[in-house]
């Protein structure tokens, strides 16, 4: 059995079921009560002063220890594109991916986008992270995937 | 370091083969190469033996001994090889390798794929991949390069289209292509989006297909007139940097530039390019990793006819993965094989003209943004 998550304050409307994340250590939550957002997690290598997404198990460049690290949960769009055809593991169709760089490290992070707005990003978009109940696991079983959505939606006129 | 050759060449058409096991597939194109380099399978004593999803779908394992056998060959080194895209060039370096360090005088080489069943669905990098599980799909990470290569370039969605309908006009006149009816550029632009700005027929068509080379080292070639030179085959992997530029294609461009340096040539020496066009922005970015035209000017160069059947630097004569078809771990060996019918001056209709040197590129799966194999291989009459 995948552990599962002990507190779950998703944001998102039906996130309240315990869901299993699709890979543990990745995203954290808010503690249960308390506010505020989900962050991406990813190693650490003090040695070369180097984050990664996802962690490592040795840091790929000296071999050293990693440790565990927030890379933080703002990001700009490198580049974005919508899945039209048949989706794999039961995400929408269509559904959103690209390329953030994280605002924290400069890290460029391969990440599933928001499928509510497929249509809205653009290269340069300012993108904030969120969790939510998003497709299955490979297995049929619903999961807790990270996406980026925008950090303005566009007004009505806009869009 | 021995030269090496190509002295048979054998490839089936590239089609669904309903009624045909991979097996079959397989056994036919190492017996068309067999045949057609005139010697006696006992003294081809090694094999290389390439599939990709033969495990997956059908329960297969070592079946590169089994097809070998069933043409008169065993009893030496054979391996079995997967590295996605690339899988059937890789086994060609493989062998190339062990032929120029005189480990062997003869050696197969066979790219198979069955893949046209019902459900494969798009293919992925493996399923345990954190990009697989966050989304990636495969078209989508050239979609990716392509959206990024219009906002720094100006590379336009015509330009794109026009790399499927100069290689689905080449296919028109291959008589082993997957597609034989050309397309019109507004058929391409106007067709189901798969994922954005990528439309249906600017995504390879998954098929069922193999192919087969036999080198030789060479001492082993003096009275075959038919033999073709390979002057480099090299084999990466991916340098998986961070940030990764998607459309200054750092491992597209070391692979190119490795080649060219062991050939001892350039760009300027080729008469044709078979390059890994998965995805029309694919064959862009390539042009300008093999150094045929500038960083960023690849669309331009499509437009304008330079790589079209005829142009400066033909590309993609046989069609392409686009045209022909991509049954992924024939591809490569596909690939060899048409320029090696070039440099023999016997591909027909589709024949370009005076060709002394061409170039094979092949690429395989993503990771972080980059390809994990690539090859790069230069043939000479």
């Amino acid at each position: 059995m995948p552990a599962r998550l002990k507190e779950n304050t998703v944001s998102e409307a039906g996130a309240t079921d315990l869901l299993p994340p699709v890979q543990e250590g990745i995203f954290s939550l808010p503690a249960a009560g308390e506010t505020g957002s989900p962050r991406l997690l990813g190693g650490y290598c003090r040695a070369c002063e180097r984050y990664h997404f996802p962690r490592e198990r040795h840091c790929h460049r000296c071999l050293g220890p990693v440790e565990g690290a927030d890379l933080g949960n703002t990001g700009i769009v490198y580049s974005f594109t919508a899945v039209r055809a048949k989706p794999p593991l039961g995400l929408p169709q269509p559904y959103g991916v690209g390329f953030v760089d994280l605002a924290a490290n400069g890290l460029r992070v391969f990440a599933l986008l928001d499928p509510d707005c497929v249509d809205d990003f653009k290269i340069g978009s300012s993108v904030v992270l969120a969790v939510k109940p998003l497709g299955h696991d490979g297995k049929g079983r619903p999961c807790l995937r990270p996406y980026f959505t925008l950090q303005q939606y566009p007004t009505e006129s806009e869009a | 370091m021995t030269d090496v050759y190509v002295i048979g060449a054998g490839i089936i058409p590239f089609a669904r083969h309903e009624a045909l096991s991979l097996t079959d597939l397989s056994v036919e194109a190492a017996f068309l190469a067999i045949k057609d380099s005139g010697l006696a399978p006992h003294r081809i004593d090694s094999g290389y033996f390439a599939s990709v999803l033969g495990g997956r779908l059908f329960g297969d394992s070592t079946l590169g001994q089994s097809v070998f056998a069933e043409v008169g060959i065993s009893g030496g080194p054979i391996v079995n090889i997967e590295n996605a895209c690339a899988s059937g060039s890789s086994a060609v370096c493989l062998a190339y390798n062990a032929l120029a360090a005189g480990q062997s005088d003869y050696a197969i080489v066979l790219g198979a794929e069955k893949m046209c069943v019902p459900g494969l669905g798009l293919l992925n990098s493996g399923e345990s991949d954190i990009e697989t599980k966050l989304g990636l799909v495969t078209p989508a990470s050239f979609a990716l390069r392509a959206q990024r290569h219009m906002y720094e370039f100006g590379t336009t969605l015509e330009q794109m289209a026009q790399v499927s309908v100069k290689n689905r006009r080449h296919a028109a006149a291959n008589p082993i292509a997957f597609f034989r009816q050309p397309v019109t550029l507004e058929e391409v632009l106007t067709a189901p989006m798969i994922t954005d700005p990528l439309t249906r027929p600017q995504c390879c068509p998954m098929a069922d297909g193999a192919a087969a080379l036999v080198l030789a080292s060479g001492p082993a070639i003096s009275h075959n007139k038919r033999a073709i030179k390979i002057n480099a085959a090299v084999l990466t992997s991916g340098s998986y940097q961070n940030p990764i530029d998607l459309v200054r294609w750092e491992t597209d461009q070391r692979s190119c530039r490795l080649a060219y340096e062991k050939a001892g040539m350039g760009p300027d020496d080729l008469d044709l390019v078979e390059c890994h066009d998965a995805f029309t922005i694919a064959e862009i970015i390539h042009y300008e990793a093999l150094g045929l035209c500038e960083v960023g000017e690849g669309g331009r160069l499509v437009a304008e006819g330079a790589t079209s059947l005829g142009g400066r630097i033909p590309v993609n004569v046989s069609g392409g993965l686009i045209g022909r078809g991509h049954p992924v771990a024939a591809t490569g060996v596909a690939q060899i094989v048409e320029v090696v019918t070039q440099l023999r001056g016997e591909a027909k209709e589709r024949q370009v003209e005076g060709t002394k040197v061409g170039l094979a590129h092949c690429m395989g799966a993503d990771r972080q943004g980059d390809a994990r194999s690539c090859t790069v291989a230069i043939l000479s009459s």
